[in-house]
């Protein structure tokens, strides 16, 4: 570390801009994975909301809440309080001096488990089927508690009665009713009874063959461009950290080039080898650490600054993993060059 | 007691027909107190006798002894230890590690080995001795090549080797600067007690040397 730290002293312009070539990669790093843990949330923090285990659809629905019915035959007389009916529609809610805002219905039965365990921010659960609680998006976007909106074309204006944090699936607000009004916006008849059945008991299962259950896990994956969109991320990070890698190697590869000479000199007075692949580790950790710690604090002031309706999520814990990610990664970059060092001929510095 | 002695020293480099036998039959000893003087031109081998001598280079045939113990019986590892325990080197390049200043020279020994460094009160008396006790803060950018090579003995000495191997140590130098140096290395061979092994082509050391030997196409000889 000795060596390590007093040549990054001697030479601060060569160090510095290694340094801020970490701080770029470690901050775009940063700054993607809260992009993609942010939209990863969105569309699915109303399903984490829920709490549930396992839900039930429609086997024609092909995993797809929103193209599943459930008739009168296919659901049971009457569900346990672990169960729940969920009744799903896209819809577009409009108001006079409001932007359009796309939006996912979701129809409850007020006496079941989510309806029940909803956590509202302002306001009090619809008592009518003309009555919604909405995600604080439509909040932000200047809506109020006793609004008027009109949802697609159905007839009937919709009150907003409270705000729901984080109720969101598939990136689009929700509005949650009654399934009454489902039925009215889907225009369905009474047979049908809901888009899906969820439940907390991870084995729920009924005795009907057009039914299909799947667990909670299953049915996220499945979401519309979630999996696409997750592994577009995953392979974005991975690949800027394969990048900080090489470029940590490359570097560090030039860089020890440029020090044979020295390294050769120090071999021939006897300094262990291990000394100076220790002043390269060292100096690997010492510069991704530098520019991690840079990175961060510019993440952090990102964050701060970032208007709320970006979809990103600063988890520590998840940031703190892919930071340690990168200082493995730095310090497998300054592998390479060890072999370099290991070889290094003390002879080649006599004789001038 | 020798402190260094070369017996029947043969090196070969590359094989069969451009097989270069580069020393012959090479008998050499060193005393401490001493400073022995290897005088040859380029190519005559001297490089490579200090290699083997200083234990970086293994010999075809023959035996060095360092204090009686033969160094090549020593495995790579031991060789290092013995080199930073017992074996000072002085390069014709000087090259001092560029980002550290004359003082942190010093300081890299200190991390390695813990023990039988001068103290600072001797490495004082060292730099006073070799004038360069006002440089201690600057870095070798900073230095002409006089100091340079003055700072190297300087490190060469610094962990109190009993054997100090130079390598054409005036090189670099003005005539001024290498009486300074010829003298300054007979004194400390006297003074310290220390064996100086210096190889050169630089005839003007002769003066201030104990023993000179002369190396010329790879066979070496005592001179008068």
């Amino acid at each position: 570390m000795f060596l390590a730290l007093k040549e990054i002293k001697h030479e601060k312009l060569r160090y510095g801009l290694i340094i801020a070539m970490i701080v770029l990669i470690s901050y775009l790093i940063f700054i993607l994975t809260s992009l993609a843990l942010g939209l990863a949330r969105q569309n699915t923090t109303a399903i984490d909301s829920w709490g549930i285990d396992r839900i039930a659809l429609n086997q024609d629905a092909n995993v797809n809440m929103s193209q599943s019915l459930l008739t009168k035959q296919q659901v049971p007389t009457k569900l346990s309080r672990h169960e729940a009916y969920l009744g799903q529609v896209p819809v577009v809610a409009k108001a006079s001096g409001y932007t359009k805002t796309s939006a996912q219905f979701i129809g409850l039965d007020a006496h079941q488990f989510i309806a029940k365990n909803m956590q509202l921010v302002t306001g009090h659960k619809p008592t009518t089927n003309q009555e919604i609680v909405v995600d604080t998006a439509f909040q932000n976007a200047g809506y109020h508690l006793g609004q008027w909106i009109h949802l697609n074309s159905y007839g009937q204006r919709f009150k907003i009665v409270g705000f729901v944090k984080d109720a969101k699936i598939n990136i689009a607000p929700i509005v949650y009713g009654s399934l009454t009004a489902w039925r009215n916006l889907k225009n369905v008849g009474p047979n049908l009874i809901a888009s899906a059945i969820v439940s907390q008991n991870g084995h729920f299962t009924q005795k009907n063959d057009q039914l299909r259950y799947y667990s909670t896990d299953t049915f996220i994956s499945k979401l519309p461009g979630y999996s696409a969109q997750n592994t577009t991320f995953t392979f974005m990070i991975a690949f800027l950290m394969i990048i900080s890698l090489i470029v940590i190697a490359v570097f560090l590869y030039i860089l020890t080039v440029q020090k044979l000479q020295n390294y050769a000199v120090l071999r021939a007075q006897g300094i262990p080898a291990k000394t100076l692949i220790g002043a390269t580790i060292g100096q690997a950790v010492i510069l991704v650490v530098s520019g991690l710690i840079i990175g961060t604090l510019l993440t952090a002031i990102t964050a701060f600054g970032m208007p709320a309706s970006v979809p990103m999520t600063f988890d520590i814990p998840i940031l703190s993993a892919v930071a340690a990610g990168l200082v493995v990664t730095g310090v497998i970059g300054s592998l390479f060059p060890i072999r370099m060092i290991l070889r290094v001929d003390p002879v080649s510095v006599i004789g001038g | 007691m020798s402190a260094i002695q070369l017996t029947n020293i043969n090196k070969f480099f590359g094989q069969k027909s451009s097989r270069v036998h580069v020393l012959h039959d090479i008998n050499f000893t060193a005393e401490a107190g001493q400073l022995s003087l290897v005088i040859g031109p380029s190519g005559s081998g001297k490089s490579t006798f200090l290699t083997i001598a200083g234990g970086l280079q293994t010999p075809n045939s023959g035996s060095v002894n360092l204090d009686q113990q033969p160094l090549y019986d020593l495995s790579a590892k031991q060789r290092d230890a013995l080199r930073l325990n017992k074996i000072g080197f002085i390069l014709q390049a000087y090259n001092l590690v560029p980002y550290l200043t004359v003082r942190e020279q010093f300081g890299l020994a200190d991390r390695v080995k813990k023990q039988g460094n001068l103290t600072v009160a001797q490495l004082d008396a060292l730099l006073h001795q070799l004038g360069i006790a006002e440089f201690q803060q600057k870095y070798p950018a900073e230095l002409s090549g006089g100091q340079k090579q003055r700072v190297a003995i300087a490190r060469a000495l610094y962990t109190n080797p009993d054997i100090v191997l130079a390598d054409e140590p005036t090189a670099a130098l003005d005539s001024t600067r290498v009486k300074e140096v010829g003298q300054l290395l007979a004194d400390l061979a006297k003074t310290q007690n220390k064996a100086i092994v210096v190889v050169t082509h630089d005839l003007r050391l002769r003066d201030y040397a104990d023993q000179v030997y002369e190396i010329m196409d790879g066979k070496i000889s005592k001179t008068a």
